[in-house]
C-alpha cells in the first residue's frame, strides 16, 4: 500500500495552491459581496487547464482524472467556496455528463470547449417540485422532425446564467417514469426560447449564480440527445455519483482552512494573560477538527482512486459528500467558536466560510438522500431494493 | 541547502600544497571609480585590505581601470594602498567584462597577489566570478566579514545564505589568489591620510586583440517592474490613520516606492480613501508574511497584527510608545512618522 | 535560436525556520523547489521562445536524483527538453566544478545562442555561475538584467547598474543573468504537469557522457562553518527624527532587510 501522491499530483497541487493563494483568495470577500466570480479569474484558471482537470487530453482536458480534480476542489475549497462551486458545477456535473455518456461527436463539439474553459457548463435537473425527488420533473421534450422541442422551467441551476452549454433533463415519455421516460439533452444557451428567469438571493456561495432557466419551445437537434434515449435518469445519476467525491474534496479544503485559521488565531489571541492556544478547551476543538480532517482526506482520495481505476464507488462517493459536508460543518463551526466575536464579524472570513459551508449539506443530493443511497447499497445484496 | 554536503567538504580538507602558494604575496583591491570619485564600497575594500595586510605583513596594492581615473590613484594611497596600478585609457571608459578580465588576469599573472578583494557592486559582481574562472581560483562572494586563519594564511570569507538568516564561511586553500567580493556597507571606511606615501604605476595596455562585446546605449534611473502579488512581496509598507492627511500618506507611498515595497494600510487608511479594499491588512483583509513590514502611523491592534504576525521583521513608527504595534515590533521607532519618513528617505539618499 | 537554462533546485525556504537565538536550523518540511532566480530565467527564456518561430529551450541542472523534479517542472513550464547532470563524482561540486560540468553539458548540446540563469540563488546566493559559465565557454555576458529582447544576433538588455539601470546590447552567444523581480514566472499548465511525469523523459548525463575526468573535478572552496547573525531583539529608537531614521536604515541594511544601494556601482 502506498498512500503518497504520485509526483505529478504533488506538483499539480503546488501549482494550484499558488494559483489559489495569489489569484483567488484575495478576491473571496469581493466575490461574496458582488455575487460573481470575475470572468478574469475563470479565464486564468482555464489557461492553466483547471476547467477540465478530470478529462483526457484528447478532449481538451488536463488528464488529471478524479484524483487531480479532487486536488483542485480541495485547494479551491481552502480559499473560496463560490469559486469551487462555479468550477465544480461546470466540470463535475456539467461537462462530466457529456464525458460519461456523450458520443464522440458530442465530445468533440461540446466537451472540448468546456474542458478548455472557452465555454461554461451547467447541469439542469432541479425543478420546483422535483428536488430530491428528481424523477418528478415536468419539463418536456417532444419530437418534431429532426428536433426536440423543450418546454419547462429549471430552478436552482448553478452557473445557469453564465453557462454556454447546459445538460437538461426532460420527460420524453411520461408513461415510463424515471427509468425510460426521462432523456438528457445538450442545450446551447443561445438557442431561441432559452432564457434566464430570476437569480436566487442565497445565504452563502453568493459568488456562484443560481438561476432559474426557462425553456420555451427550445428546439434542440436530435443529435444532442445525451446518452440513450429514455435513459436520462441514469446519465445524471452517474454524473452526480462522480461529482460527490469532489464535493467531499471541496469540504476537505474548507475544513483545513478552518483548522489552520484556528491554530493561528489561538496562538495570537491572548486572554487572561496567555494565548488561548494554551487552553484545553481549544485543544479539544482543534484536535477533533484535525482527526476528522484526516479521516475525510483518506476517504476522499481513496474514492477518487476507485473512480480512476474503474471500480464501484457509489457508496464511497456518497460517503464523501455526506461525511465531508458534516466535517466541514463541524470544523467551521468550531473555528467560529474559537474566533469568538471575530468569527461572527463580517470583517473576517470565518463568517463567510460558515455561510458558504451550509449549502454543502444540501446541494447535489441532500445529506438525507446520501444516507438513503448508502443504505440502499448496503441492503441491495440482501435483495432489498430501495428506490432512490 | 544540503548541509551534509558541506560537512563532507570539511572532513576531506586537504593539506595545502606548497606549489599552490609559492610566489604569491601582497593583497590586492580591484578598485572602482564612478563619476570621477572613489565610491564608498571601494574605500571599504581598501580599509579591509589594509587591516588584513597589517596582520600578515604585506603590502596593499590596488588596480584602477577606467578613463581619466589616474587622479584618483593618490586617494587610494591616502586611504591605505601602498601601490596603485592604473590602466587609464579612453578604451576603458565603458565596462567590458572580457577586456577588464584580460587586464586584471595579466596583472595577476605578473604580480601574483596572495589575495584579491573587490567590492560586490554591479561591476564587481559581474567581473569577479569571470576573473576567478579565468584564474582558475575560488571566489567567496558577497562577504559580510573577512578574517584570517593565520596558521595557513587563509582568507576566511563569511557570506549570507538563506536570505541572510545564516552565515557560511569559506576558504580557498588550493588556489591563488584567494578572491572575495565585499558587500557594500558592511566594512568600515578608513580615514584618509593625505600625507601617506605610495607608488602610482601606469600599466601599459596590451589587450592582445580582446575586444568588448557590449554596447552601452543609455542610462535610466528606473525601470517599471511587474506587480508582485501581495502574498509574495518581500517588503511591505503600511499606512494608518496616524499619517493624518493625503500629504502624510504620500510620504508612505514614497517610502514604498524607494524601497520597492508593496503599499498597504489599516482599515483606517481604507476609510480615508488612501488604499483600495484589497490592500487592507489584518483580519478584515489580507494576511501577509513579508521579510520586512513597516507600519507607519498605525496603532496595530490584535486584529491588524494577526494579519502580519508571520512577518520576519516588523518596524513600527508611532508617537505613542504604548501603541499595541510598538509592543510586537522588532524595531519600534518612537516618533511622528511624518517627520521620521522624510528623514528615512533622506538617509536612503532620496 | 537555442537557449539553455541551467537551473538550481533548493530546499523550499518556506519549510525552514532559522532560530538565530538557538543557532539552529529547523527543517519543518523537506520540500525542494526550483530556485526563484532559476524560475525567472526559465520565464525569460520562454518569453523569448514565444516571440519567434524557431527557438528551443533546454533546461539543465546539476544535482542528485531528486533534481529530476525541478527539470520536470521546467518541462511543465514550457521547456522543450531537460537534462539532469548527475554522477557520484559531481557530489562535491563547488562553483568552479559546477561551471566545468555545466559548460561540458552546453558543449554536448552543441552550444547555445543564449544561456539564461538567475542573478543569484535563494539559498547560497553566490551569483557566480553566470559569469563563470560565460568565461568557461568564451561567451559574452550581461548580469542582473531586468528586460531582455533578442534580434539580429544580439540581445538588448536593461541591466541594473549602480543605483540606476543601463541599456546594454550584447552580441550572441551570451550568458544573461536575470533579476527575479522582473520576470515573475508563469504557472505550469496542468496538462504539461501530467505529461512531464507521464510522457516525457529527462535523460541523465554523468561523467562519461560529458567526457569529464572525475579527478579534474576538485573543488576549490572549502566550507569552514556556519554561524548566525544575532537575533532580531526588540529594539526601541528614540530621539530626533534624523538620527533615529539613520539608525533604523543602518539596522535594516545590516540585517539585509533592505538593500539601499542594490549592490551599487555608485555606493
Amino acid at each position: 500500500m502506498d498512500f503518497s501522491f504520485p509526483k505529478e499530483y504533488q506538483l499539480f497541487r503546488r501549482m494550484v495552491r499558488e494559483f489559489c493563494e495569489s489569484e483567488v483568495k484575495p478576491l473571496a470577500k469581493v466575490i461574496d459581496r458582488e455575487h460573481r466570480v470575475p470572468h478574469e479569474t475563470i479565464r486564468k484558471a482555464a489557461k492553466l487547464g483547471l476547467m477540465g482537470v478530470p478529462f483526457p487530453q484528447k478532449y481538451g482536458g488536463m488528464g488529471g482524472g478524479e484524483i487531480g480534480y479532487c486536488i483542485l476542489m480541495e485547494e479551491l475549497g481552502r480559499v473560496c467556496t463560490s469559486t469551487t462551486t462555479v468550477i465544480g458545477a461546470h466540470t463535475g456535473i456539467g461537462a462530466m455528463a457529456i464525458y460519461l455518456d456523450g458520443t464522440e461527436e458530442q465530445k468533440q463539439k461540446y466537451l472540448v470547449p468546456l474542458a478548455q474553459g472557452t465555454a461554461i457548463g451547467a447541469f439542469g435537473l432541479t425543478e420546483a417540485q422535483a428536488g430530491s425527488d428528481a424523477a418528478a420533473i415536468k419539463t418536456t421534450a417532444v419530437r418534431d422532425g429532426n428536433h426536440y422541442v423543450l418546454n419547462g422551467t429549471k430552478i436552482f441551476i448553478t452557473n445557469g446564467d453564465i453557462a454556454d452549454i447546459i445538460t437538461i433533463m426532460a420527460v420524453t415519455d411520461p408513461s415510463l417514469g424515471a427509468y425510460g421516460g426521462i432523456t438528457a439533452f445538450i442545450v446551447e444557451t443561445d438557442t431561441p426560447g432559452f432564457s434566464i428567469g430570476s437569480l436566487e438571493n442565497k445565504m452563502g456561495i453568493r459568488g456562484s449564480s443560481t438561476a432559474e432557466c426557462v425553456l420555451q419551445d427550445v428546439r434542440v437537434p436530435k443529435e444532442n440527445v445525451l446518452g440513450q434515449f429514455g435513459a436520462g435518469f441514469l446519465t445524471f445519476m452517474k454524473a452526480l455519483d462522480v461529482g460527490r467525491a469532489s464535493l467531499g474534496a471541496g469540504c476537505l479544503g474548507g475544513a483545513e482552512a478552518a483548522l489552520e485559521a484556528s491554530i493561528q488565531w489561538a496562538r495570537a489571541r491572548e486572554q487572561f494573560g496567555v494565548p488561548i492556544a494554551t487552553k484545553q478547551a481549544v485543544h479539544f476543538m482543534i484536535a477533533d477538527m484535525a482527526a476528522e480532517i484526516e479521516a475525510l482526506r483518506a476517504l476522499v482520495y481513496r474514492t477518487a482512486w476507485l473512480i480512476d481505476t474503474g471500480q464501484p464507488h457509489i457508496l464511497e462517493a456518497s460517503a464523501c459528500k455526506l461525511f465531508g459536508s458534516e466535517v466541514a460543518h463541524r470544523c467551521i463551526n468550531r473555528a467560529l467558536q474559537i474566533h469568538g466575536a471575530l468569527g461572527y464579524s463580517r470583517d473576517y472570513w470565518i463568517e463567510l466560510g460558515w455561510r458558504d459551508q451550509r449549502i454543502t449539506e444540501i446541494y447535489e443530493g441532500t445529506n438525507e438522500i446520501q444516507r438513503i443511497v448508502i443504505a440502499a447499497n448496503l441492503f441491495r445484496p440482501y435483495g432489498m431494493r430501495i428506490p432512490t | 541547502m544540503d548541509f551534509s554536503f558541506f560537512g563532507e567538504l570539511l572532513e576531506e580538507e586537504r593539506e595545502i600544497t606548497p606549489e599552490v602558494t609559492e610566489g604569491y604575496r601582497n593583497l590586492w583591491v580591484a578598485a572602482e571609480a564612478a563619476d570621477g570619485t572613489l565610491p564608498p564600497s571601494t574605500l571599504e575594500a581598501i580599509g579591509q585590505a589594509r587591516e588584513i595586510a597589517n596582520q600578515i605583513g604585506v603590502y596593499v596594492w590596488a588596480s584602477l581601470l577606467g578613463d581619466g581615473v589616474e587622479p584618483l590613484a593618490q586617494q587610494l594611497i591616502a586611504y591605505g594602498a601602498d601601490r596603485v596600478l592604473v590602466a587609464d585609457s579612453p578604451s576603458l571608459a565603458e565596462y567590458q567584462p572580457e577586456v577588464y578580465v584580460k587586464i586584471l588576469a595579466d596583472l595577476v599573472g605578473q604580480h601574483r597577489p596572495e589575495m584579491l578583494l573587490m567590492p560586490a557592486t554591479s561591476l564587481g559582481n559581474d567581473l569577479a566570478p569571470r576573473l576567478a574562472q579565468r584564474l582558475n581560483t575560488g571566489l567567496i562572494s558577497h562577504c559580510l566579514k573577512l578574517t584570517l586563519d593565520m596558521s595557513e594564511r587563509l582568507l576566511l570569507g563569511t557570506c549570507p545564505a538563506l536570505g541572510g538568516e545564516v552565515y557560511h564561511t569559506f576558504a580557498c586553500p588550493q588556489a591563488r589568489p584567494q578572491m572575495a567580493t565585499l558587500e557594500p556597507g558592511y566594512f568600515r571606511i578608513p580615514s584618509a591620510d593625505p600625507y601617506r606615501s605610495g607608488e602610482v604605476k601606469r600599466v601599459d595596455l596590451d589587450l592582445g586583440g580582446v575586444t568588448g562585446r557590449l554596447s552601452w546605449l543609455e542610462r535610466e534611473a528606473s525601470v517599471e517592474l511587474p506587480p508582485v502579488p501581495l502574498s509574495r512581496a518581500k517588503i511591505v509598507v503600511s499606512a494608518g490613520r496616524g499619517m493624518g492627511d493625503a500629504e502624510g500618506f504620500a510620504l508612505v507611498q514614497r517610502l514604498a516606492e524607494v524601497l520597492g515595497a508593496a503599499l498597504v494600510g489599516s482599515r483606517g487608511a481604507f476609510d480615508e480613501g488612501w488604499i483600495p479594499e484589497d490592500r487592507i491588512v489584518g483580519v478584515g483583509g489580507q494576511f501577509i508574511a513579508p521579510d520586512l513590514y513597516i507600519a507607519c502611523g498605525l496603532s496595530g491592534d490584535i486584529y491588524h497584527y494577526f494579519g502580519v504576525q508571520s512577518a520576519r521583521c516588523i518596524v513600527a513608527i508611532n508617537p505613542d510608545e504604548n501603541a499595541p504595534i510598538m509592543k510586537v515590533a522588532h524595531m519600534a521607532v518612537v516618533g511622528d512618522a511624518r517627520q521620521v519618513i522624510p528623514a528615512m528617505l533622506n538617509a536612503l539618499g532620496r | 535560436m537555442r537557449m539553455v537554462i541551467p537551473i538550481k533546485q533548493i530546499l523550499d525556504p518556506a519549510g525552514i525556520t532559522v532560530r538565530r537565538d538557538k543557532e539552529r536550523i529547523f527543517i519543518n518540511r523537506e520540500e525542494y523547489i526550483i530556485d526563484p532566480g532559476s524560475k525567472a530565467a526559465l520565464e525569460a527564456a520562454l518569453r523569448l521562445k514565444e516571440e519567434r518561430d524557431q527557438a528551443e529551450t533546454i533546461a539543465i541542472s546539476l544535482g542528485p536524483a531528486r533534481t529530476d523534479d525541478a527539470l520536470r517542472e521546467a518541462l511543465a513550464m514550457g521547456c522543450d527538453a531537460a537534462y539532469l547532470l548527475s554522477d557520484p563524482a559531481f557530489e562535491e561540486a563547488d562553483l568552479s566544478v559546477a561551471t566545468l560540468i555545466l559548460a561540458a553539458a552546453v558543449r554536448k548540446l552543441g552550444g547555445a545562442d543564449l544561456i539564461l540563469v538567475g542573478r543569484q540563488s535563494g539559498d547560497t546566493g553566490a551569483g557566480q555561475i553566470g559569469p563563470r559559465l560565460a568565461e568557461a565557454l568564451g561567451y559574452a555576458q550581461v548580469t542582473d538584467v531586468y528586460a531582455l529582447a533578442v534580434e539580429n544576433g544580439a540581445a538588448r538588455t536593461t541591466r541594473r547598474w549602480g543605483k540606476g539601470y543601463a541599456t546594454v546590447q550584447v552580441q550572441l552567444p551570451a550568458v544573461v543573468t536575470v533579476a527575479p523581480e522582473a520576470f515573475p514566472p508563469r504557472y505550469p499548465h496542468g496538462a504539461r504537469i501530467m505529461n512531464a511525469y507521464r510522457e516525457w523523459n529527462v535523460p541523465v548525463w554523468g561523467c562519461a557522457d560529458l567526457n569529464l575526468e572525475p579527478s579534474s573535478l576538485t573543488p576549490l572552496l572549502t566550507f569552514r562553518g556556519e554561524s548566525f547573525p544575532p537575533p532580531l531583539e526588540p529594539e526601541r529608537f528614540r530621539g530626533n527624527p534624523t538620527t533615529v531614521a539613520q539608525e533604523v536604515i543602518t539596522a535594516l541594511t545590516l540585517h539585509k532587510l533592505i538593500n539601499p544601494g542594490g549592490g551599487s556601482h555608485g555606493l
